[in-house]
Parts: structure tokens; C-alpha cells; sequence
């Protein structure tokens, strides 16, 4: 029996190897103190009782880690605002020095013989706070009284940024009579990957390299985090990262714990380990979303959008981490102006520091946001101005001979056919007859709604100035790949494999694909913004020609014909005149033969290959079909079709997973996920009983295709699909609600769309 | 310390345990069998899903030493020698696993709810899986999965019935 993907056998047996599975000898146990205030005055720190208690090893805090000279957690790049005022951080200490910000915030580290004594000592850390008056929320942080968290940024506003031009727009909104403002909250949410971060440290004091297990979506991204905050430089970390549960943007880089887990390990040349509690990640692991974005729309008198504005302002925690000021900049601004021509654009942020955990990327990092805020846009002006929301759409499409085109902000598609991708979604989801079962529904007492959402986003620029891969091939036939790019549920083992295996004629399960090895020293992108897929696989697409140019002269000697005279295809070497052939599996095989000679060669098909690819457009379109059970308020999701643009599609069941986990991703922040603050910033959703994630039957059906429009962007013509879901979930489940509100009079609902919401909505305007 | 015995995947194990040990931490540490997660701290999200005693349950909401004399099985002794369960072959040709961290959990709480219903409805699968959390796969091909495996149980217990008539 084949299984679908190669990882999924340790998967299905219990045999993988996440990070909290490894034990090293002699490890012990870190566990964290943390503030329980949202912001406080740290006014001092008695560790004694502590230190004392038996099985105790260590206790570390903030005065430890300036004797060590550490610096604050990595906090982002610096990013220029309107007139070129460069971004106010507030960055992060490792361990809390004389305050404390948000609620979750490390303050000491406890290490132990066992877990149990590190957590029972841990108790005993008195830490004096001196209680400050918080801002929970963006608003708060905005009055002109307002408690200040960081010296150097005052008014709490790291940041106003702006992109497109506001005298066009101004002069667009002034000359036309339908103009439309909606204001549209993207709530915080958290993450919640399913393994918790763990993270064990070891100091190899032999080779002086400290190994750093811990789950990553890149070894490069968290050694140069981890070299940024200790000093160590980068080639003295080692990063196993095998299996990982998960990573949505969370774990994109080196936190303070992984940095005080290294200084731990380094002080007591021991292994450490720490493992966290769900309860302590609500509170203290970065949060995504946090957007309100105030969206207006200017419309010609022949339907045509005039102009799109957006102000937003940007939650971004306690303190900058290293992507919070992308997201309510670069990514909420590059693809403002959605899958429409609009000759006007303009768009400003304000990003603003509260007394709340740190916001992040997670999934689709203010892609699906704007997606959403740009689609509830056009359906509010759709309802407002009594415009067919299929009809508005097709009008005001980029249509397909404009490609390349540039927006009226600068950002350039490569291709599209947003009409194609619209109709053939509009008829899988029997839009025509929609109408029949909003009737039929009524007459069962139920309120339905349909919604469209039509997503452009810009896939991962990547960081890396190239992605590399390389190979090696073994006397068994088995053909190992690498590269940097890691996995965390993707199936970057299958995709890899199959690309290779589809380009050499190699059956798939003889190649294997291992990430990040400590020997590697391969240049390249970790997995985020969808990109691993058409930046890897693209370099593992010019693999193949490499291997192929190398194994040609080789095959010539074998075949005992001259290299012009063979053609490869099909995985095999052949003599035009059929006088003979080789399979390159078998060349391979026999290639390596002298290696089993003391003091032989490399394999001589072992080779490296690169590419360069920046960013792609990904785009499709997504329906959702809601009905509302007006009683009860639960609303149910009864058709959900998509199709997407996403270039060629490699393997298709591992994209259509990865759609049905982002829709369903939206769908949770659309109907009940919410991260919620009290006014005091103290948090009122610390684990999974308050924090509601989508469960099984979140999407009673879900149909997904694709409509390709390959990308010459990259060798392989594909676009990201990784955070595609999200962002046509998101606007498409919204407008459907909205939809079934509209058609009973209701206006427009913030999310989540729980039941106690919607039936409250539903009252107010009966 | 307490002394606490119980079979496990079909092998009898002593071991000795801190009386406020739960019974995942002393399977994963002690007895090394990782397979089973922990994803949270309040027993909502299944990844520790075990068998006890031939029914599903929660191994972080149960002391080890609760666990004395139980006969447990977890993800590890799911296959029978190298034959993986239906269970499990039905979550890979399904694609109802992505990183794959909640799947030991969800195989367990699956086992469970199709011994209750061999032929289940939607809604018995949904209310079967409500303790299980995935992030990744949106649980549309884990719901196939399910069906999947039932089905195939069935042609098994099906084609088991006939030869034991012959």
C-alpha cells in the first residue's frame, strides 16, 4: 500500500520526532516567570528562596542577561514613513529590565533538575511590581493623556506610513457623487499551531557549537535571531528542526526564550529544556491580525471605480518584533487596489504600541486582511448604491490584455484572468440560482446570504538574495535532496520528490528531501508567504537540468556514442538511432561504484542549483453560501466553492489541503476565534476553553479547483498558495453574512459572527 | 514516589512516579512513547488521545497513578506488526494529516468513534471529533478519513465473517 506523502508514515505511527520528543542526557528544565501585570513598574526581583530550593539549578533574570550583553529580541527593519520619518521601536528586552509591558511578558527563568522542581521554584520568585496604568487597545494608546510605554515613541505611534497618491484620490472622492466609507475590524487572533514551542538547547563544548532544537519555518532566519540577540556568531549555532506542528507565521524567528535557553545552556554545559504550556503561549507568544482599516470608495457615474483610500491603524503590541511593522505596512498597502483597475489610490497606517502581547505574522500576515477589507468594500458599495456585486466586479476587473499591470500604487501583476477564474467559480456554486434557495431557506425560517470574494495577493518576496538546492546521490539509487527551506505540514518531502522524481524519471520514494542539515551550507528562503513551493521547487526544477547536463558524457561513455547523439526523456538516456539506452536511475547506480573504493570521488552527479524569484500574484475567487438560523443565531456555512489562480499546480491534493486549511482558518476568525483584553489589558481568552478554534464541521461542503494562468515569474509558472485560503475565506464569508443580513434589513456585523452577536444584530433591527 | 503498573501496547511496565505525574507525561518521558502529544493544558485538544481499558480518553487529564493495572494503548501500538491500522492508512491516502501533530490524537479518537458507529452519519463523526483540535486541514479530508477507514473496516469485518463461515 502507497501512502499519500512521505512524511506521513512517522506521522501515522507515532514515530516523527517533534521537538519536545527529543531527550538529551543530562538535560534539564527551564520554566518561565512571567508578569501577570499589563504594564508595571519592576521595582525588584528576590530570587533566593528559589536559588535554595532543591534540584535547583540556576535562576536567571534580567540582570544576567545584561552582564551577558545581550541585546533585545530582533525588532524588525526600519522602515521609512510619510516624510521619510524612519520607524520609533520599542524593542523587546530578553528578560524584563524595570517594566513590564503586557501581561505574558518573561521576566525570570528557572532551571532545574526536573520540570516539577523547576516549575514548584519557580512560585517561589518574588517579584515586586509596581502597577501602571495600561492601554489595552489602539484607541486608548491614541488619547492625547495616555499612559506611554516607550521613552523613545511618544504618543505610543511607532509609525504613520502612507503609499499612493492623496491628491489624486482627494481630487477623485471630491468630484464624485457616490462615495462610500466602511469601517472594517480584522480582530487579534491567535495562531495556535498545534505543537507548542518548545525549544532544547545544548552546548557542544568540544566543537564550541550550540545545538538549538526547536520547531522553525527557517534554520537561517533563527541562527542570524539568535546570533543578533546574544553576540554568538551565526556559524556557531546548529538548528534541528525535524518535524514541526505547524507554524502559520509564529515561528518565523529567535524569541527571548530561545536566546535565554542558549545563555542557560552555555552557563551550566548542560542540555535545557523547556517545553510551554498552552496557557503561557495565549499570553506571552506573538498574536496575529490586530487591524481596523476604515475603507471609502469614490464611483464614476458609469459604475467605474474612481478611487479607494484606506486609513488603518495597526495593533502591534508591546513591543516592534521583527515582521509586526510589514504587516500594517508594505503587506496591507502592495495589493490595496485588489483585482480592480482603479486609477487613484492612497492608503495610511498608523502603527501603535498597546500594553498587549506582540503582534506577528500569522497566515497571510495583512494579505487576507486588506483581501477582505477590500472585498467588504466593494460589496458595502455594491448594497449602498444598488449595484450588482457580480456586474460591479467584472466592470472594474483588470482585464487580461492590461497585463503586466501596474496599480495606481506601483505594484506590478504579471498575469491574470480574473474574469475566467470569476465565471468558472460563479458556476460551480450555482450563483444563478441562488436566489431559489434563499426562498427555499425562508420558507423554513432560515435567513441565507451569498458572498463573493475575489483575493490579489503578493506572495513572498523572500529575504535570501537566492534560494540554492543541492544533491547527492547514493549507491543505492537513493537520490537525497537539500535545501533550507523546512516543512511544518506543508509536504515539502512529497512535492520535492515529485518535481525530481517527474524531471529524472526517479520514482519519487527513492528521493528523499532533508532541510536545514547542520552540514548544509545552501543560501535560501525558510518557509513563509507561500513561497517555498515556486522559489525551492524552482531551483530543484534547474536541479534537474544541472543533472542532466552532468550525466549526459557519462551516458555517452556508457552507451559507447557520442553525447550529441542522445536525447534524454522519460527518465532515460537514448541513442537516436535506438541502438541503445541507460535510465539516468541506472546510470546513477553505476556511477557510483568507485565510491565504494577507499579514497574515491564525490558522486559525480552530485550538484548544486539556484534560482532567483521574487514575489507572484496569486489570486482567485471564493463563495461562501451562509445560512442563518435567525432563533438561535448560529450561522452555518452551506457551500463553499473556490477556485484559484495559482499557476500550475504540482501536486493538487496537497493544495487543495492547503486551501481547506486557510478557508478554514478564515472561517474561524470569521465566526468565533478572538483574542480579547480587559480594559486593564488583562487577558480574557488564555486557552482553548475561551480562545474558540474551528472544529470538525466548520465547512458542511467545500469544493476547490484551480483556473491556471502560469507565472513566467518563476521556472515552474507557479504561484503561492499557502495563505491563498485565508484571504479568499475571509471577504467571501463576510459578504455572505452581510449578504443574509442585508436581505432582512441588518447592516453590517464586526467578527466574529458567533451566535450571541448575530442573534444580538438580529433583534436590534427586527 | 509511587510504584504503578500497566500494560502497555501489550507489554507489562513498572515504573515509579511522582504521585502528581500525569499519565501522558509518563508515557512520553518515561516510557519514551512520544508519539502521544500534549497541544494544550486544559484537555481540549485531543492530541494525547489514548486508549484505557478499550475506550478513548485524554492521557493529560488522568494521573499515572489512576492508570495502575489499566491496559493501555497508544499510537505506537496501533499497527500490528509492520500492518498499519485502517485508521491510519485511511488518514494518509486521505491527505487528513498536514504537519501531522494532532494525528496520533485524532487516529485514537477515530478507533473510538467507529467502533461506536461502523457506519457513521456526518454528525456522529463531528460530535465524535469535537475533542480533537487540528490547525491545518481545515478537517474536510480528515472527515474522509473517517469514512474512508469505516468503509474499510467493514469490507475487512466483512470478508473476517465470510472466511470464518467457510
Amino acid at each position: 500500500m502507497t501512502l499519500m506523502r512521505h512524511e506521513d508514515l512517522r506521522l501515522i505511527t507515532g514515530t516523527g520526532k517533534f521537538t519536545a520528543d527529543w531527550n538529551l542526557q543530562n538535560q534539564c528544565y527551564a520554566v518561565f516567570v512571567r508578569s501577570p501585570h499589563a504594564h508595571a513598574r519592576v521595582t525588584g526581583i528576590n530570587c533566593e528562596a528559589a536559588a535554595a530550593t532543591a534540584k535547583v539549578l540556576l535562576v536567571l533574570t534580567a540582570a544576567d542577561v545584561t552582564a551577558a550583553r545581550m541585546q533585545s529580541v530582533p525588532s524588525g527593519p526600519e522602515i521609512k514613513g510619510i516624510d521619510g520619518a524612519i520607524i520609533k521601536k520599542g524593542t523587546m528586552p530578553v528578560l524584563a529590565i524595570d517594566r513590564v509591558r503586557f501581561v505574558g511578558q518573561p521576566v525570570a527563568v528557572v532551571i532545574a533538575e526536573t520540570a516539577g522542581a523547576a516549575q514548584d521554584a519557580s512560585e517561589l520568585v518574588e517579584v515586586q511590581y509596581e502597577p501602571l496604568p495600561a492601554v489595552a487597545s489602539v484607541e486608548d494608546a491614541l488619547q492625547s493623556d495616555a499612559p506611554q510605554l516607550h521613552p523613545g515613541v511618544p504618543g505610543n505611534e511607532s509609525l504613520r506610513f502612507e503609499s499612493g497618491d492623496l491628491e489624486a484620490v482627494d481630487k477623485a472622492f471630491s468630484q464624485s457623487e457616490r462615495t462610500a466609507t466602511l469601517r472594517i475590524d480584522s480582530q487579534r487572533l491567535y495562531g495556535a499551531p498545534l505543537e507548542p514551542k518548545a525549544i532544547t538547547v545544548a552546548h557542544d563544548a568540544g566543537r564550541g557549537i550550540t545545538v538549538v532544537h526547536t520547531p522553525t519555518q527557517g534554520v537561517l532566519g533563527m541562527k542570524a535571531g539568535l546570533s543578533s540577540i546574544s553576540g554568538i556568531p551565526v556559524e556557531e549555532f546548529e538548528i534541528v528542526s525535524e518535524d514541526v506542528g505547524g507554524s502559520f507565521g509564529l515561528r518565523g524567528g529567535a524569541s527571548a526564550e530561545h536566546a535565554l535557553l542558549v545563555l542557560a545552556a552555555r552557563q551550566l554545559q548542560r542540555p535545557v529544556k523547556w517545553v510551554a504550556t498552552r496557557s503561557e503561549l495565549f499570553a506571552g507568544e506573538w498574536h496575529g491580525r490586530g487591524l481596523t482599516l476604515e475603507g471609502s470608495i469614490a464611483i464614476d457615474h458609469d459604475d467605474k471605480i474612481a478611487a479607494i483610500k484606506f486609513h488603518d491603524t495597526v495593533d502591534l503590541g508591546a513591543y516592534n518584533c521583527f515582521f509586526g511593522g510589514f504587516i500594517g505596512t508594505n503587506n496591507l498597502s502592495v495589493t490595496m487596489g485588489g483585482a480592480y483597475q482603479v486609477p487613484a489610490l492612497y492608503m495610511q497606517s498608523r502603527l501603535v504600541l498597546t500594553n498587549t502581547a506582540p503582534v506577528s505574522a500569522y497566515r497571510g500576515a495583512g494579505r487576507p486582511d486588506i483581501a477582505f477589507g477590500i472585498e467588504r468594500l466593494i460589496d458595502h458599495a455594491a448594497t449602498t448604491f444598488k449595484l450588482d456585486p457580480v456586474e460591479f466586479r467584472r466592470k472594474n476587473f483588470v482585464p487580461q490584455n492590461a497585463f503586466p499591470y501596474t496599480t495606481a500604487n506601483g505594484t506590478v501583476y504579471d498575469c491574470g484572468d480574473f474574469h475566467s477564474v470569476l465565471d468558472k467559480a460563479l458556476s460551480q456554486a450555482g450563483y444563478d440560482t441562488f436566489e431559489q434557495r434563499r426562498a427555499a431557506a425562508k420558507q423554513d425560517g432560515k435567513i441565507r446570504g451569498i458572498g463573493i470574494g475575489y483575493y490579489v495577493e503578493k506572495s513572498g518576496a523572500g529575504g535570501a538574495p537566492k534560494d540554492q538546492v543541492s544533491c547527492e546521490f547514493s549507491a543505492d539509487g537513493t537520490l537525497t535532496l537539500h535545501a533550507v527551506t523546512g516543512p511544518s505540514g506543508q509536504g515539502h518531502e512529497t512535492a520535492f520528490a515529485q518535481i525530481m522524481g517527474d524531471g529524472l524519471g526517479i520514482d519519487p520514494l527513492q528521493i528523499i528531501y532533508r532541510a536545514g542539515s547542520a552540514d548544509q551550507s545552501l543560501v535560501g528562503n525558510g518557509t513563509g508567504g507561500s513561497r517555498s513551493l515556486y522559489g525551492t521547487g524552482s531551483a530543484f526544477k534547474n536541479l534537474i537540468d544541472e543533472i542532466i547536463n552532468r550525466a549526459l558524457p557519462h551516458a555517452a561513455r556508457v552507451l559507447n556514442a557520442n553525447a550529441e547523439d542522445i536525447t534524454f526523456s522519460d527518465g532515460q538516456f537514448m541513442v537516436r538511432n535506438g541502438a541503445g539506452g541507460i535510465s539516468l536511475f541506472a546510470l546513477s547506480k553505476r556511477l557510483s561504484e568507485p565510491q565504494q573504493h577507499p579514497g574515491s570521488q564525490e558522486h559525480p552527479l552530485n550538484c548544486t542549483a539556484e534560482t532567483v524569484t521574487g514575489a507572484n500574484y496569486p489570486n482567485g475567487c471564493h463563495i461562501a453560501e451562509v445560512e442563518i438560523d435567525p432563533e438561535t443565531g448560529v450561522t452555518d456555512i452551506i457551500a463553499y466553492n473556490a477556485v484559484d489562480d495559482l499557476g500550475n499546480v504540482i501536486s493538487p491534493e496537497l493544495v487543495r489541503g492547503q486551501v481547506h486549511g486557510g478557508v478554514v482558518q478564515g472561517a474561524g476568525q470569521a465566526f468565533s476565534e478572538a483574542i480579547v483584553y480587559d480594559d486593564n489589558g488583562q487577558l480574557l481568552t488564555g486557552s482553548f476553553m475561551d480562545y474558540a478554534m474551528p472544529r470538525a464541521g466548520t465547512l458542511l461542503n467545500v469544493e476547490t479547483d484551480t483556473f491556471a494562468v502560469p507565472t513566467e515569474l518563476n521556472e515552474l509558472g507557479s504561484k503561492g498558495v499557502g495563505e491563498s485560503g485565508c484571504s479568499g475565506s475571509l471577504p467571501c464569508i463576510s459578504n455572505a453574512v452581510m449578504n443574509a443580513f442585508a436581505s432582512v434589513g441588518a447592516g453590517p456585523l464586526s467578527m466574529p459572527y458567533t451566535p450571541a452577536r448575530v442573534w444580538k444584530h438580529l433583534q436590534k433591527h427586527q | 514516589m509511587e510504584s504503578v503498573s500497566f500494560v502497555v501496547n501489550g507489554e507489562r511496565v513498572a515504573v515509579d512516579v511522582e504521585p502528581r505525574s500525569l499519565l501522558v507525561d509518563v508515557l512520553r518521558d518515561q516510557l519514551g512513547l512520544t508519539g502521544t502529544h500534549v497541544g494544550c493544558d486544559t484537555s481540549q485538544c485531543g492530541c494525547c488521545t489514548v486508549q484505557i481499558n478499550g475506550s478513548a480518553a485524554k492521557s493529560c487529564t488522568m494521573l499515572a497513578v489512576q492508570a495502575s493495572g489499566a491496559v493501555i494503548k497508544t499510537i505506537e501500538g496501533l499497527a500490528e506488526n509492520e500492518t498499519l491500522h485502517p485508521v491510519q492508512e485511511a488518514f494518509s491516502q486521505c491527505h487528513g494529516l498536514q504537519c501531522g501533530f494532532c494525528t496520533p490524537g485524532m487516529i485514537m479518537a477515530t478507533v473510538e468513534l467507529l467502533e461506536h458507529s461502523p457506519i457513521p452519519t456526518v454528525e456522529e463523526i463531528r460530535q465524535g471529533l469535537a475533542g480533537n483540535l487540528c490547525r491545518c486541514t481545515g478537517y474536510v479530508n480528515i472527515e474522509k478519513a473517517v469514512q474512508s477507514a469505516a468503509s474499510n473496516l467493514r469490507t475487512m469485518r466483512d470478508r473476517d465473517a465470510a472466511e470464518a463461515s467457510k
